[in-house]
Parts: structure tokens; sequence; C-alpha cells
């Protein structure tokens, strides 16, 4: 109901139709007399500023006949004849969401020229010569160079370049990187050493330092595959999953709330998250995880179930964005949320940014307003809400049992809810009952109350002349000496005499009578639609009625709240007779009954499902209320070359999901395999990882790319192939050092010189920290996050959990949206809500301060300093182990020397015990460059 | 000296001379002199305004929740005459889905105030002290009918998308003059409402972000003692602070000189520098007690009632005066009034009154109000009728702001809304051209302010955005 009337107030009848031709009235001398003075100046002095010929501003000329019988984008402006038709006179009326001139409305008199000009026939001297024309239809052909851009090209299978320098090459990467090289004259930089590498390895595949064991173990294999090794090791580790399901998250942008305005809690969105890491560690093909995260729901379950538990998880990735659910504008926010889904989408898997064609063709790509409208069209008819209507908006959950596993959870569910409501109906009665017995005397009390607070009468001699009740008389006293301001329906009261008042107190009562009446009905008639709801169709009941004070606020005020003849919810039992109060109490056992006998809450998801296929129009200008033509369910033009939209049944998600991952899309690998690279080197071959289109940057090594995309396809698109293949290359396993020829050529290491020195993630830094003192939990999955929807205004319960008051591993910490931890806002997290194929790197001052002063560090420091004295005989020993721990390296002898005569002179110098020493050398050793950075 | 610590402080031990030179020949070395430091490497470094500034600084003061205009700065004398009358016209989209109340005047009496003569309701005795400090704008114009939509507008632009914060435009496109203290802090921000969003950098680097000091649901004695996350270190003296860094950037140094030059490595070597001046200069920004009684007094300190938002005004004063960048002060989400109105609108006024009247007199007394933007705002207004018989629904159609000082016309009035005080009419102030205005008067072009993210230039004001000219002094 309420979605009808918003549409009615915020949109008004549509008249974009059937009024293209304007004159069919005759032009009378009189009527252009009438359109010269009182019509054309208004439109010259408010509209042609913008609205003219040269202009155009959308798309609209005002400034001749045939340039207002044209329209604008959303068509004609008037309807001849016809104010009420003429969207013109809304406008400018500030009656539409569009309110025109934007500097401030018309006069009255002015407006009213107006709409008798519309009445006249809207005559324009001229005007019969005019001829209409509808605005330009986005959609032109593609140009040649738009049709060969690089990235629109199929991937192309070459074989790896010919180089001078053979014994380099370990790895067919090799050969492209080295050949790029040569070609500028520049040499690779030197093997970095065993434990450079493996420290660099550990942290990229796992997001965890080596420990001791693994430092000694690597360093005892001298076999020729010992690295290969260590990569199959940390490949194997779950670790490995929460780390690379970590920088899918990122792309994902995934939260664990709505976050905009109300915050809601996803309370399932954990599951999409665990679902991700186990995508990673077991190696879940990626054509097979994309299609399961744009479509898994409509996927046959292993061994084709019908009911595809991880499928329904997986499409998480579309459930879990951003949503304004307080947004009064439901189309608006529907629209919002949809166009976010194609956003993610597009960027994530395509790296396109179509959403910048929501209202007109995008400015730098050849994607047209109607490819975005035609993928709009598949999440249009793709639920998000279980009731997008409501007044906050309802997300949708879904349960991963079969249906009828659910329905008896549900009809428990119901049972106990119309178990409540029986009792409430109960205690209605009761309470009609006694308000009912009250209001006949509502004019003695305040006849009464006014000789109390008038006259100084004592209270319960006048409740007694007048067989009052005197503790409700003193409501009544109280009640109506508040400020007129604060309540302005007793203002009349106040104001009357000895001789008014009984007439005026006789009204009052009438009034309260009258609201009475009309409440007691309505609670009536919504427990009568409570019982048969139940009792017919096994339905949830209707929430309760509420009163709408305008009608009434006299009556609200003195029924409801803390009102004269309220009765609160607590003290109802106390108006109740014995043989009530026996049936209720029977009631509430049976209610406990039902209660404990409840099933429990089968696993839900945060999930989307099929939704009613809309017929999408083209909205103009991004604005919902403007239709364009109808688009059919389909994918960019540019990619599909002018193949026929498919045919679609439902959503289209699942034709979408297979077309995204058919072998021969340009994009979908060729993204992938960039990101994989990114994560890897700390810079992707296209260094803009979430736009290949033609503002980001073009590749470095556009063959290598295609390589390595052919041989991800070729290799069943396993990520951990693309790991080994990456990994067991020259290029990895290089220094980080630059040489100076390298440093003139290429500073930016575009062709990689050098592998790039790269600063722990947040997640690394402070897992690493947990994991060197030994207090990392490492249990897997589940969530930290209870309970549904919001939480009051100014609760400390709408902060995220800090990670530095958990010990599990940070992809473990619900993220709320809307209040970020304040550690990952420092150390560059991004925002959870846009999508991040990389992130941002800031050094700043604060986050030293975290190093220095957080009581997250100085307990790290603590526990290792403690580990240090106990496990290890000698300060020199200890030493060694504080630099194995951190910087997975033993320390020089130089180094040695100089910690250790600091030991002791902080010691001395500050008076402070063994233990505090070492805490200050662990401390300067989690704080400095060398942990923080990974060479 | 210390020996040792002569020696940690030396430069170039134990690195090699030629490490250090090729450190410093870098462009900074770790003494981190602020001039040294290039903006390619310091996010935060001053910037050239695009043109001469008006104002160089903001302090924001953040009504949240909506107060209503008609009962403050906006008089309206049809709803007086027409009181209970049905509503004149059709309501536009509201967030109660209640049938609209009738009109409803307003509680409370308008006096002319100052020289100007501009009226201001008893609801603000204060405030109507210093009107002719004041620039009233009347016509602004916002989109989001809910709070969350309203705020995120109010301060990112867009009521819909992720978008930087005003704050964070600001710092990005001018920098930050005191390198002790964050360029933009907001003072008890709301935790609701969007948030963090309201004060985040979103895809603008993460030094942009806004530091909050505690939050709407914390009392000030709950965090003054550590303002800024992580400030105070609880274990060690400044002097066995300083002698544990000197280790560590030691440490640092050699790291570096065994490795070629890397910007990234160099800037956080100077991070701690900064870092640890900001712990022993940033705190004494906070110190709002060591002002003077009478200038306690002037801001409400001694009385409970003011005394929350009178600290949140007079730290405003502070740290204007130190030249952070962008101030915000936050009183609560109180201003909700959709029924109660006379009730709490009168208490929220009576806390926020005398503060604000307070700051204005003070700046101007200190000659710092010149140069300072204050903005009074709330993130709309609320409807010429009633709702629930004596409250008011949301209206972002129509409500009234203020500006004050930086550069804008004192005493003045700007815009106008229609004669129920439901829709702006004439000079409508929509809040992108509010943006394009507070830009301009820093200095700074809402055109060219730009940063290019997911393959397009955005700006704080979208597509649209027009400098009020009227209001410039």
């Amino acid at each position: 109901m309420m979605s009808l009337r918003k549409q009615l107030v915020s949109r008004g009848p549509r008249l974009a139709l059937a009024l293209c031709v304007l004159p069919a009235f005759a032009q009378s001398p009189d009527q252009i007399e009438f359109f010269e003075k009182h019509v054309r100046p208004v439109l010259a002095r408010n509209c042609q500023g913008c609205h003219n010929a040269k202009v155009k501003s959308a798309e609209l000329d005002m400034s001749s006949a045939a340039g207002f019988a044209a329209g604008g984008q959303s068509g004609p402006l008037v309807a001849p004849g016809d104010p009420v038709a003429s969207r013109l006179l809304r406008v400018v009326r500030y009656d539409e969401r569009l309110k025109m001139p934007p500097g401030g409305k018309l006069k009255d008199e002015e407006i009213a020229s107006l709409e008798h000009w519309v009445k006249m026939g809207a005559p324009w001297p001229g005007a019969a010569e005019a001829k209409t024309t509808r605005p330009a239809e986005s959609g032109k052909d593609f140009t040649p160079e738009e049709k060969s851009y690089w990235a629109f090209q199929p991937v192309r299978r070459g074989d790896p370049p010919a180089v001078r320098d053979d014994h380099w090459v370990r790895s067919p990467v090799d050969r492209f990187i080295l050949a790029a090289l040569e070609a500028k004259g520049i040499r690779p930089a030197p093997a970095a050493d065993k434990l450079t590498l493996l420290r660099r390895a550990t942290f990229d595949l796992t997001g965890l330092p080596p420990t001791e064991n693994e430092i000694a173990e690597f360093l005892a294999d001298e076999t020729a595959d010992a690295f290969a090794k260590v990569v199959d090791r940390l490949l194997a580790s779950p670790r490995y999953g929460e780390r690379w399901g970590r920088h899918w998250l990122d792309v994902a942008r995934y939260a664990d709330s709505t976050g905009n305005d109300e915050d809601h809690r996803y309370p399932y969105a954990w599951r999409y998250r665990d679902y991700v890491i186990d995508a990673f560690n077991r190696d879940l093909p990626f054509d097979q995880f994309v299609r399961e995260q744009v479509a898994g729901d409509l996927l046959p379950g292993p061994g084709g179930a019908p009911l595809n538990r991880r499928g329904i998880v997986a499409t998480g990735f579309l459930a879990l964005g951003p949503k304004a659910i307080a947004q009064q504008d439901k189309k608006k926010m529907l629209y919002d949320v949809y166009d976010e889904q194609v956003d993610v989408t597009s960027r994530a898997f395509m790296g396109l940014t179509v959403a910048c064609a929501r209202c007109h063709d995008h400015k730098f790509d050849p994607i047209r307003t109607k490819d975005y409208y035609s993928l709009i069209s598949i999440f249009a008819s793709t639920k998000s809400f279980s009731n997008a209507e409501t007044h906050v908006s309802k997300l949708l959950y879904t349960p991963l049992v079969p249906e009828n596993e659910y329905r008896a959870f549900r009809a428990h569910q119901d049972r106990v809810a119309a178990k409540k409501a029986e009792i409430d109906d109960v205690a209605e009665t009761e309470v009609e009952r006694y308000v009912g017995g009250l209001a006949p005397k509502l004019s003695a009390y305040l006849i009464a109350a006014r000789e109390v607070y008038g006259k100084s009468r004592a209270e319960q001699e006048a409740a007694a002349q007048r067989g009052l009740d005197a503790a409700i008389l003193a409501k009544w006293v109280k009640f109506l000496q508040k400020p007129a301001g604060e309540a302005p329906y007793i203002e009349r009261w106040q104001q009357v005499t000895d001789a008014t008042q009984s007439q005026v107190a006789a009204e009052y009562q009438k009034g309260f009578e009258e609201g009475l009446t009309e409440w007691n009905t309505r609670l009536r008639k919504w427990r009568e639609t409570v019982r048969r709801m139940q009792r017919e169709m096994n339905m949830p009941p209707p929430p309760k009625p509420r009163f709408e004070a305008e009608t009434n606020p006299f009556f609200q005020a003195v029924y409801f709240g803390g009102g004269p003849f309220a009765v609160p919810e607590k003290e109802r039992e106390t108006i109740f007779s014995g043989e009530t109060k026996t049936r209720l109490a029977a009631l509430r056992d049976e209610l406990k009954a039902l209660e404990a006998a409840a099933p429990p809450e089968p696993d839900m998801a945060c999930a989307v499902q099929e939704g009613e296929p809309v017929e999408q129009p083209v909205f103009i200008r991004g604005d919902y209320e403007s239709h364009g033509e109808v688009v059919p369910k389909a994918f960019p033009a540019i990619l599909t070359r002018g193949a026929e939209p498919p045919a679609v049944r439902g959503s289209g998600r699942l034709k979408f999901a297979d077309w995204l991952t058919s072998e021969d899309h340009p994009l979908t690998a060729r993204v992938m395999a960039n990101r994989i690279w990114l994560w890897h080197f700390g810079e992707g071959m296209v260094r803009t990882p979430d736009n290949f289109g033609t503002t980001g940057e073009r590749p470095s090594h556009p063959e290598l790319l295609d390589f390595l995309a052919a041989r991800f396809i070729d290799s069943g698109w396993s990520v951990k192939a693309m790991h080994r293949l990456i990994m067991l290359s020259s290029a990895y396993q290089m220094g980080s050092t630059v040489s100076p020829e390298a440093n003139s050529v290429d500073p930016e290491n575009r062709l990689l010189s050098r592998f790039h020195r790269r600063r722990l993630d947040v997640e690394e830094m402070r897992d690493a920290m947990l994991a060197i003192d030994g207090s990392l939990d490492l249990t897997m999955g589940g969530t930290l996050q209870s309970g549904f929807g919001t939480d009051s205004e100014n609760s400390n319960d709408r902060l995220s959990l800090r990670p530095e008051a958990v010990k599990r591993r940070m992809v473990y910490v619900p993220l709320r949206r809307a209040n970020l931890p304040p550690l990952l806002n420092l150390f560059d997290f991004g925002d959870a809500t846009t999508m991040a194929g990389k992130r941002a790197l800031t050094n700043v001052a604060p986050q030293a301060l975290f190093s220095m002063n957080s009581e997250f560090v100085l307990e790290r420091s603590r526990n290792l300093a403690g580990q240090l004295i106990a496990e290890r005989q000698t300060p020199a020993e200890r030493l060694e182990a504080a630099y194995l721990r951190t910087l997975n390296r033993r320390p020089a002898a130089e180094e040695k020397d100089q910690l250790l005569t600091y030991l002791n002179r902080f010691g001395e110098r500050f008076g402070k015990s063994e233990t505090e020493a070492w805490q200050s050398v662990c401390r300067i050793l989690l704080a400095s460059n060398e942990f923080l950075y990974v060479d | 000296m210390d020996p040792l610590r002569a020696m940690y402080l030396r430069k170039d031990q134990p690195v090699s001379r030629r490490g250090w030179l090729r450190a410093a020949g870098c462009g900074f070395g770790y003494l981190g002199m602020a001039g040294l430091l290039s903006a390619g490497e310091n996010p935060l470094a001053v910037r050239q305004p695009h043109f001469a500034p008006r104002a160089k600084r903001v302090i924001f003061l953040f009504m949240h929740g909506g107060p209503s205009a008609v009962d403050t700065f906006d008089p309206k004398e049809r709803l007086t005459r027409e009181h209970g009358k049905p509503l004149p016209m059709k309501r536009p989209l509201a967030f109660s889905d209640a049938p609209p109340g009738p009109l409803m005047k307003s509680f409370w009496e308008f006096r002319p105030g100052g020289q100007s003569g501009i009226p201001v309701s008893d609801l603000f005795p204060y405030q109507r002290e210093v009107v002719d400090d004041l620039c009233v704008i009347r016509s602004m114009v916002g989109e989001g009918v809910d709070h969350g939509a309203a705020l995120l507008q109010t301060f990112t632009g867009s009521s819909t998308f992720t978008r930087p914060s005003m704050g964070s435009w600001v710092v990005y496109g001018l920098g930050t003059e005191n390198r002790n203290l964050p360029g933009f802090i907001t003072i008890k921000p709301a935790l609701s409402h969007g948030g963090a969003k309201n004060w985040s950098s979103a895809f603008l680097p993460g030094a942009y972000q806004g530091t909050a000091i505690g939050h709407s649901g914390l009392k000030i004695d709950e965090f003054r003692n550590e303002p800024i996350e992580y400030l105070v270190n609880r274990g060690l003296t400044a002097d066995e602070q300083r002698f544990e860094l000197d280790m560590l950037q030691n440490i640092n140094r050699r790291h570096q000189a065994l490795r070629e030059h890397d910007p990234q490595l160099e800037a956080r070597i100077e991070a701690f520098e900064l870092a640890f001046r900001m712990q022993l200069e940033a705190p004494e920004a906070f110190e709002v007690e060591k002002e003077s009684e009478a200038t306690k007094k002037l801001y409400g300190l001694d009385d409970p009632v003011t005394a929350d938002f009178g600290w949140q005004c007079l730290l405003a004063r502070r740290l204007a005066e130190r030249d952070v960048r962008y101030i915000q002060c936050t009183h609560s989400y109180k201003w909700d009034q959709h029924g109660q109105l006379f009730k709490k609108h009168t208490e929220n006024a009576a806390e926020v009154d005398k503060p604000i009247a307070g700051l204005i007199k003070d700046l101007k007394a200190r000659g710092l109000l010149k140069d300072t933007l204050v903005i009074w705002a709330g993130e709309f207004g609320r409807t010429p009728v009633s709702q629930g018989g004596d409250g008011r629904d949301h209206n972002p159609y129509g409500y009234t702001i203020w500006m004050a000082g930086g550069g804008v016309k004192p005493g003045f009035v700007y815009g106008a809304t229609d004669d129920i005080g439901y829709h702006a009419v004439e000079d409508r102030m929509h809040i992108h051209d509010f943006h394009a205005t507070v830009l301009h008067l820093l200095g700074l072009e809402h055109e060219r302010l730009t940063y290019r993210y997911a393959g397009r230039d955005f700006r704080l004001t979208d597509v649209a955005g027009v400098v009020a000219k009227k209001i410039l002094a």
C-alpha cells in the first residue's frame, strides 16, 4: 500500500505518451497577444537561459515553437488544453522531484498565466510549421577504434618470445619479462637470497611470516626444487585461502552490514566470506567461482540436488552491497541497488565501468545506455529484499535447507506468534472494557481537575465528590497543567471559565469517545484478521495498527503513553479480573511450551533470489520517471559483436554467468590474470585492475597478459596453477634492489627489472604480530557478530569489533560498514563499500603512533620478551630468536653488538628490568621498516 | 650527553657516509624538515588554493536530527494566521507514512536582533546577540527525507553512493598547516546515519580521512585523556621513548642504507619523527581546561546544560587557532522532534545556544573570525505542518542554515521559502551549491577539485553546484 502512495506522491500521473503534435487548436490574435505578453517573457526570463537551441540543457530547447513542441528527453512539456497532464506546470509548481526554475519558484501569477495558456491550447505563433522531433536515440554505431580496442579483442595464444639470456629463464613468464628488459638494455636484478624469498612467498600466500622451523627447514633443503616445495606447502595450508580469499573480498566490497543510513547487520554475510576462503583453498575453478557468485542459486547442487547450498551462499556477492534501506523513495532505492550490482559485477569480472552509462552513453568507452539498462534488467528481475516497501526495507534471508524443512520451522514460528497474539487479544479486550468504563467520566475528571489546580481543592475530596479515582485524577491534574506549547490540544481547556467549562468538557469527552470507538474498531478488525490469517492461511500475523495522532491528538495523548487514561503495558495486570489473570497464566504456559519446542533456526544466507522478470525501459538521464525504449536482457554490444540477445527465462542471471565465463570472453580471464599478477607483485600489468576501459591504463606486457589468460583457461581456470606458474619464475624470485641503469630507464619499474618492495597490508601486520607472540587463534570460519538489525543511535554496538581486541585472523573480524575499526582506516584497508582491486598506500604519522603507543603492540612486545627470556639462555641467543621471529633472518654481528649494548644502556639508564629492556628491543623490531616491508 | 645516545643521533653512524648522502640527496632526511617534503610524498603538504581564499579553515556546527527553520530563523506569519488549517498544497514525500497534520504555528516569538534586525526566535537568545555576524541562508534544499540520506548528502554530496566527505576534499585540496595535528578533526561525531561515512575519505587516500575525537555516545571525560587514538604511551616517559626511538631510527637507517633510495622507507622514518612531535605537542591543543575562567564561562562550561557542547566549541576554537583545516562539532542526535517539539527543541537550544554565540564572540575577539568559516546546519529542517499533534516531520525542501566569518556577508539574509516555509523559492541553495560555495570561500574552484577514480574524475559537487555569489562579502 505504502509504495503506491509513495509513487503517487513522488510521481504524479505520467504524460510522456500521445501528445506529440502541438497546436491542434487554432490560434486567435487574442491568444497570440496573451502569449507575447504573459508567457514568452516568463519563458525568456526563467527558462531560455539554459533551454535554448545552443545549450539545450536536458536536450530541451524552449526558445522556439519547434523546440518547445519537440519537448525534452522526458517527452512533451504540455498537453494542450489539459493543465493536469502538463508536466511543465507540475515542474514550475514544484510539485515534482524536478523543480524548475532551479533558482526559485515562479511568482503565483506567472504560474497562473502559464496554466491559462495551456488551457487555451498553448498557442505559439508560427507553431504550425514546427516539426516535432524526438531526442536522439542512444546506441550509435561503434567506431573502428572502439571495435579494435585492445581489451575487447579475443585473447591471443602467442608463443613466448626468444631472449638472449636463456639461463635466466625458468618459466615461460620469464621470456616475456626478459625480452622487454633486453629491448631496453636493462638487466634483471640478481635473485633474492633464500630467506628474503621465503619471507616474501610466505607473506604472499598466507599473510603470515615463516616460523623458525620453516626457516631452518628451507635453509637445510639444498635440492633444486626446494622453493617449489615451499610453494606447494604454502598452497596446501588453510592460511592460503584466508589470505587470497581476503584479496577477493576487497573486490567483492565485502562487509557485514548495509552501511548508508541504517547500517543493518547482514547476519549471515560470514557464510559468503567462508565460501570465498574455501573456494581458494580448494582451488575451485575460477569460472565456476564466477558462475556461482552470479547465479549459484540457479545451478544444480552437488549430484544434481535441487538445493545448491554453496551456490546460494555464493550469491552473497550480489546481496551484500551497501544499501540505503531507509530511503523513502523506494523505487530510487531499488534502482540504486541494481546499479550497485551492475557496477560491482562488471568491474569485478570484466574491468568495465558499465555503471558510467546510467544517465548517458559512456563518455569514454563504447558502452551505451542501452547496454547498462539491459544489465539492469537482469538485476531488476532479481530479489535482494524480502519486502522493499516497508518503511525501512526488509533484507532477504534465504534458507539453506529444503523448503519443507524451512516451512516447518516457519509454521512453528507462526504458532508462537499466534499464541502471543492470543495473549495480547485477551489483554486488549480487558483494556477496552476498562477504558470504556472511564470514558463517560472524562468530563467529570476535567472539571474536578480544574478545581484542584485552579481552586486548590484537595484531590481526595474532589474525587470523592464525583465518585472518581483519586490516582487517576492526580494524573489529570498534571496532564492539564502542561505548558500549552507542549500540548496544543489542551489549550482550549486551559482557557475555559466556570461558565463554559461544562460545555467544553462535554466536547472533550465526545472527542475522546470518538477516538476510542475508532481505535477499538480498528483493533478488533486487526485481531479478527490475525485470527483469520492464522486459521485459513497459516500466515504470520500482520503488525498491530498504529493510531494516527493527527486525526485526534487529544485522544492520542490521553489514551497512549503516560496519558491519564493510559494503561501502560507493565501495569495492565492491575486492572484485570481474577478470571482473566488465570486465563492469561494458562496461555503464557502454553506459549512457553511452544517456544521450548521450537526447532532451531535452519542455516540461512544473505543471498539473492529470482524475482519477477521485468520489462526494463531505458531511464532517460537516469530518471526513473522518464522512460525510453524497452531493452532486452542482454550483454554489452561491443563484447557480443552484434549477436542476438539471448533467449532468457527468469532474470537472465544464469545466461549472464555463462556468458561471463565463456572461453571466448575477452575480459574475464584477462582481468583475473591481471589481479593475480598484481597481488603477487604489488602492481598489475594493467595498473588499474578494475578498469580495462580507455580511461584505465594499457598493459605493460600485453603478450604476457594474454599468455597468462590463455594458460588460466587451459589449466581449467586453476588459480593455484597460476601461482605456481608465476612464483616459480625468475621474475618472482628477483631481489628488490634497483640498479642505476634500471632506475634511469624505468624508474616506475613497469618492466619489472626488480621485485616491488611492498608494505604489509594491515591484516598481515596485525596477524603477523599475533603469530609472532603465539597468540593468534587459527580457528576458521563462523561469525563473531550476533543479532539482527541495527542498534540505538549512540550505542557503542554500532562500532565494529576492534581487531586489537580479538585474536582470530583479521579476515574473520566482522565489518560494520558505517563504522569500520579505526585501525583499518589508519592502514589503508579501504572502505569495504567501494570495490578495490588495489589498495591505496599512505605513510602518515598516526600509523607510527600505532607502532609506538598502542596497547596492542605493547602487549605483543611484552609477550615476545617474556618468551625470549624463558626459552633462550644468553642475550645473544635471545636476540637471534627475536630476529628470526620478527625479521625472519639472523642478526649481523654488528647488529648484535648494537642492540645488546642498547639493551644494557636502556636498562641502566632508566632503571628498567631485564624484561622491560627486552620489551623495548622487541618493540623496536616490530616497529622497524624491515618488519613492515617485504623485499 | 650520553655518548651512546650521541652516536645514535649522529646521522652518519653507523650507516656508511655514502648511504647517508644518498638518502639525503633524495629530498629529505630523517630530521624531516617540512619544507623539504615534496607534495608527491606527503599527502598532507600545504597546497596552493586555486585563487585567493577568503577563509583558511572551517568550523562546522552540526545539529544532528534537523532543527526546525520556522521555529528558529525563518518566521512565517501565515502559520500563525492559519494555525490548525490543512496544508494548502500537495505534501511532498515525507518521512512519515501517516497523512500530514494541519499547519502549526511556531511556539516561539521572533524578535529582531542587532543592527541588521534579522529575526531570531526566542529559542536562540544568545545567537540573536551575534546575528549581525551571521549570514542566514533560508533557502537550503536537499534530497534526503531520511536522516541517513540527508547526512550523507550534507557531508559528501551524495545521498546514495560512498563519496569522500567535504572535510576530506578540503584537506586534499589545501593540505594541512599544522603537521602536529590532523587536518580534519570531527568532535563527537554520530555513529548512526552513515556513521564514519560522513567523515570518510572514501576513495581518496586514507590520509584525508577525518580523525574522530570520541563519538556522540561518549561523555567528554571518557576520551579527553586520549583524544586521538594511540596518542598516549602508557609505559614510557618521553626520554625513554626518545631513546628507544633513536635506536629504531638507527636500525631503519641501516636498513635503508643497504637498499637503494626508496621514498616509502624514508617517508616512514620521517613519520616516526612526526609522530613523536605530535604526541608531545598535540595533547596541549586539547587542554581546554587551561582556558581562563572568563573564556570557559563564555562558552557555558560552568553550567552542566551547556558544558558538553561548550567544550566542543571551545576545543574547536583551540584547534582553529592551531590551524587545523576542517573542524566539526556535533550536537548529538537530539533535534529530531516528530513529537514534543516544544519541550525538546527548548532543551536542545539551551544546550547549544550559549556555546555557539560564545564561539562567534571569541573568534571575533581573537581576530580569527575573518578567516574562519563557521557553519551552523542540520541535515534538513522540519515541516510547517504538525506531526503527532505536537511535532514536525523532516523537511529537506526548504530549510535554514547559517554561515559566519570567512568571507561571507555578515548580518545578511539570503534566499527565502514560500509563505508557509515548506519549499525554498528564492535563491535556492541546493546542497551541491552549498558545497561549491564553501569550497569557493576556501579558494577552491569546485569544478577543478577533482580526483580520478574508477575511470572518471570525481568532485564534491558531482556534476552540479553553483557558487552563491550574493553571499560573498
